[in-house]
């Protein structure tokens, strides 16, 4: 078996001309089945990569230095393509864009699709972030196959003092087969259903995994939590396979989990898929997200967070628009914050505004972030909203960094639009994040 | 502008330490959470400030001084401590506060490899000195509230320099014997260094409560911090130091950057130790009186305490810390929440005026519902 290490990766420094596209295609697809893909995934990851490097070639960076780096990450295998762009081509990023039908003239109604919204469709996940200096980094992502386990696992009596800590290899193991044959929380991951994903993920480094134990090694339950930010660590709710001392056990588990991420830079914890009503005292109700799914029927989701310092507070960047909403939010959260109002001063803005786009299909999600400020945003924002129309994404997310002056300025256009501020989660940007979600579903 | 690439220059362990964010000033606080008055029971002040002839070292000092530099070395100061606990005053070095001792010893000591032994829950200042130099700090939790002597002996190994120690624990209170200490001491026999912080020193009457110094004659591996932070009321000049045998001390003035304190932070803490007004006493009682009130006002509210030595105690409640920490300062109270201490869901309160203490206390039972 391949020995994981984090610090494997391979990586390809060419010019973006579509005479290397034999080679970049070869080397992904032989580095996916290195780092453990199956044929049909390592493919996947070959096709993506085709229609991405060609229209990096053709539209975005023609001629440009380009880093490919392909990542094995045990789960899943991952590929970055690291380039820089001038602002006058950044909306070429955009994934909705098309290529024009005529000469000199875009039509995107009719226009043709490519690269990016082909790749998203083929891989599990896309995502497009820069920072400064124009420096871009496109990832692809291509989860391993997994068998679904449905073993029956035996109920164990669990008796006695109870001891949680991070397990070792075979605890994680035994710890993922329990977790995969528990009934189903609806909200819970997908990951939870495959033993091996969890194992992977948590050897890997991705999640991390707490489990409580009796004496006699039997596992009474275990939690997950993995980063979702710099400085916010996502938690799941705590599983427990001992009725009888549940409350016990999802007590003893979060108070470890707060023991170890407490002198850690995390600032704080949240979940975003629900918490029993247990451990709710111990954590502040951030809002609820309604995710629609494939049948139709609704499922509410309640997120919650648990700051682990004192709030230093901060200072935040709002259009009037989103005033209200963030006075009161912040005013029931407790949190300090010096709250200042943006107005437009009439300068000019040039240029095509870009989001970023995080897809993911299995869930009929899309999270867009902008990346770029520009002078089309409302009509960007509409392109991207008829793109998931069209692809069917039923769950619809918008974030916005209340730390980044220019963002402010997109509020009007969301709301306008049918975006709700749902949440606001804290230190999970540059300052705080505003999660909105489109909420015009036609009856 | 130059490309910089601060992941090839800058050591891992560095890049991983999350830097500790201090609070805010007083009135940037106050503008924050909308509150007029703001009672400071966060980091374990002297609410009666530092005693009267430290007053008027303050008070005399002249600006033109502010040109000259201050003794190299404490001279004075070292000698006027020397005198008190009757050791040699090179077996003294002064800091800028005990925090800066803390990386004088870790510095002298320790080297890629090494590690500290200290309690999960106690003074973050070891542990954070400790990790950001790429040196291993090993945590044993404290057992009934205190460290846990036996559990740390086991865990000591060849690669242990230092052992960390703070008598009484902050935030527990609690504190080992002379007994208990002199066992240490005996068991470790000389092989590893072993600090014994005593920032609250001045603050124990306990009989059985040990004088660190006065132990350094029969165990030369022992280290003894003190500070002027706490009963002697001078935080705000930082100065602290450390006690130990004359070839140790030796050895940590090496690590040493000297001129570090102050003029006025040595002039004020010679007159602290010269101080004949009562100071400790009258503190004494204050938290003495303080500790009553809040331990009946908390046991009313149900709240489970942990109440020892030193000037402050620590109160359970029955959900987040952190967001009660918010709640309190929107009234005017600033505690410290203490998840970042791994104790989740509890709150540190300094012992301090009654006004103080009842503002808490009113402002606790709003925000509880009570």
């Amino acid at each position: 078996m391949m020995k994981y290490s984090p610090d494997d990766r391979l990586s390809l420094k060419i010019t973006a001309v579509m005479d290397y596209l034999p080679a970049v295609m070869q080397c992904v697809e032989t580095a996916s089945i290195f780092f453990g893909l199956g044929r049909d995934e390592s493919l996947k990851m070959r096709l993506a990569t085709e229609e991405i490097f060609s229209y990096l070639c053709s539209r975005v960076c023609r001629g440009y230095p380009l880093e490919i780096i392909c990542q094995g990450c045990l789960s899943h295998a991952r590929v970055e393509f690291h380039f820089s762009v001038s602002s006058l081509d950044m909306g070429a990023l955009n994934i909705t864009t098309v290529v024009p039908v005529q000469n000199n003239v875009c039509v995107t109604e009719v226009g043709l699709e490519v690269g990016l919204i082909i790749a998203s469709r083929i891989i599990d996940r896309l995502n497009i972030r820069t920072d400064t200096q124009n420096h871009v980094v496109l990832s692809i992502e291509q989860d391993k196959s997994y068998p679904v386990i449905s073993a029956h696992v035996k109920t164990m009596d669990i008796q006695g003092e109870l001891t949680v800590e991070i397990p070792d290899q075979e605890r994680i193991r035994r710890f993922a087969l329990q977790l995969g044959a528990a009934d189903g929380d609806p909200l819970r991951p997908a990951f939870f259903n495959y033993p091996g994903k969890v194992a992977d993920m948590v050897t890997a480094g991705h999640c991390f995994a707490l489990i409580a134990w009796d004496a006699s090694g039997n596992i009474a339950g275990g939690m997950l939590y993995r980063p979702l930010t710099d400085k916010i660590i996502e938690i799941f709710s705590p599983c427990v396979f001992f009725e009888p001392r549940r409350d016990e056990i999802s007590t003893l588990l979060l108070e470890e989990c707060l023991l170890k991420t407490a002198k850690t830079k995390t600032q704080g914890l949240v979940s975003l898929t629900g918490l029993p009503l247990l451990l709710q005292p111990q954590f502040e109700k951030l809002g609820d997200l309604t995710y629609r799914r494939e049948s139709g029927s609704t499922l509410v989701s309640s997120a919650f967070c648990r700051l682990l310092h004192e709030d230093p507070g901060c200072q935040i960047w709002t259009h009037p628009t989103m005033k209200d909403y963030l006075e009161e939010e912040y005013g029931r959260l407790f949190l300090a914050r010096d709250i200042h109002l943006v107005q437009h001063l009439g300068d000019t803005k040039k240029g095509e505004s870009i989001f970023g786009a995080e897809m993911h299909r299995e869930r009929s999600e899309v999270i867009f972030r902008p990346l770029w400020p520009g002078d089309d945003f409302s009509k960007n924002l509409n392109r991207h909203l008829d793109l998931c129309r069209k692809e069917s994404l039923n769950n619809i997310f918008f974030i916005l960094d209340l730390g980044v002056h220019w963002h402010a300025f997109l509020a009007p256009s969301l709301i306008k639009e049918g975006f709700v501020p749902k949440m606001i989660i804290p230190f999970a940007g540059q300052a705080d994040l505003v999660l909105l979600q489109y909420d015009k579903f036609e009856a | 502008m130059t490309n910089l690439k601060l992941e090839s220059l800058v050591p891992a362990y560095v890049r991983e330490f999350e830097p500790y964010i201090p609070s805010k000033p007083d009135e940037e606080l106050k503008k924050l959470y909308g509150c007029k008055v703001l009672y400071r029971l966060n980091n374990n002040e002297n609410p009666l400030g530092p005693p009267p002839g430290a007053q008027e070292v303050i008070h005399g000092f002249t600006p033109p001084r502010g040109a000259v530099y201050p003794s190299g070395d404490s001279f004075y100061l070292r000698r006027a401590i020397g005198e008190m606990h009757g050791i040699d005053p090179d077996s003294v070095i002064v800091g800028n506060g005990a925090n800066e001792v803390i990386a004088f010893v870790v510095k002298a000591f320790c080297q890629r490899g090494d590690n500290i032994l200290t309690a999960d829950k106690t003074f973050a200042v070891y542990e954070w000195v400790a990790t950001f130099s790429g040196i291993e700090a090993r945590l044993v939790p404290l057992k009934d509230e205190r460290f846990d002597d036996q559990a740390m002996l086991a865990r000591v190994d060849d690669h242990t320099k230092v052992l960390f120690i703070c008598n009484p624990n902050n935030p527990t209170g609690t504190y080992w014997n002379q007994d208990t200490l002199r066992k240490f001491l005996d068991a470790l026999d000389g092989r590893h260094m072993v600090v014994v912080d005593e920032a609250y020193f001045e603050f124990v009457e306990k009989d059985d409560y040990p004088n660190g110094i006065s132990l350094m004659k029969d165990y030369s591996n022992l280290i003894v911090f003190r500070t002027f932070s706490k009963m002697y009321g001078i935080a705000g000049l930082r100065i602290g130091y450390l006690a130990a045998h004359p070839a140790v001390a030796d050895m940590i003035r090496r690590t040493c950057v000297v001129y570090s304190v102050n003029s006025i932070a040595q002039e004020a803490a010679l007159a602290c130790l010269g101080d004949q007004s009562g100071h400790i006493e009258r503190t004494r009682a204050l938290v003495k009186e303080s500790r009553a009130y809040l331990c009946e006002e908390l046991a009313r509210l149900k709240l489970p305490v942990i109440a020892n030595e030193g000037n402050y105690l620590i109160a359970k409640l029955p959900g987040s810390d952190t967001l009660a920490y918010r709640k309190l300062m929107r009234e005017g109270v600033m505690i410290r929440p203490m998840t970042g201490f791994r104790f989740p869901n509890h709150i540190r309160i300094t012992l301090a005026k009654m006004e103080a203490m009842q503002a808490f206390v009113t402002a606790l039972k709003k925000i509880l519902g009570a």
